[in-house]
């Protein structure tokens, strides 16, 4: 799934620590979701939304497949 | 020494814990000196735990028990690969003992037990029938959903 995450974190000039700390996970965590290799689940995805004051469908696009 | 207040020393104090009684087994079976060898092992494996718990990484997260829901599913996906592999191991050292015509009832144990535990995790674990809502249309319902018009 892709995902803004690393742009919006990038633009509030955070590091990935930082933002692990404001989310209560792991840099590690941060990390596989920024490069997609991680799809957070709902809590996570919404926590992470809320946390950038963004819709969450503004900070996820899921693919064509992911959706059907 | 209150462990959940030192997550650092969980899976070495578990280590310990274990890997002593089977040394007094070892003592009581074997001999004292096959004992003490024994001992220098466990305090290896928990000297070494107690480093990787210090670790800033998944494992480390994993070894003090402070994990993410990331690092949850690596563990998940850890343990199944770790349950296959003890699974063929038991199975192939029960099929050797079978060919050598040994005992071979520890491997038939063992492996019965993880086949039991699985079911039984299923039955814990897994939705239940009776739980979903008939009148709902999620994933346990059986209604056919028609799209949007």
């Amino acid at each position: 799934m892709k995902n803004e995450v690393r742009e919006f974190r990038r633009k509030r000039e955070l590091s990935q620590a930082d933002l692990a700390e404001g989310l209560g996970v792991s840099r590690q965590t941060v990390i596989a979701i920024e490069s997609g290799r991680y799809s957070p689940s709902l809590p996570l995805a919404f926590r992470i939304a809320k946390f950038f004051e963004v819709p969450v469908e503004t900070m996820f696009d899921p693919s064509e497949e992911e959706v059907q | 020494m209150n462990v959940r207040k030192h997550p650092r020393l969980l899976a070495p104090g578990a280590v310990l814990a274990i890997g002593s009684v089977m040394v007094v087994a070892v003592g009581i079976g074997h001999t004292w000196s096959d004992a003490l060898i024994s001992e220098i092992f466990v305090v290896v494996i928990a000297l070494f735990d107690f480093f990787l718990a210090g670790t800033k990484g998944d494992v480390g997260a994993i070894y003090r028990r402070r994990t993410d829901e990331r690092q949850r599913e690596v563990i998940m996906k850890s343990s199944r690969l770790a349950m296959l592999v003890m699974f063929a191991l038991c199975y192939g050292v029960a099929f050797i003992l079978i060919a050598l015509n040994k005992n071979y009832w520890q491997e038939d144990v063992i492996g019965s037990a993880g086949g039991v535990a699985f079911f039984v995790g299923m039955t814990i674990f897994g939705v239940h029938d009776e739980v979903a809502d008939s009148s709902s249309r999620g994933i346990m319902s059986t209604e056919e959903v028609k799209p949007p018009m």
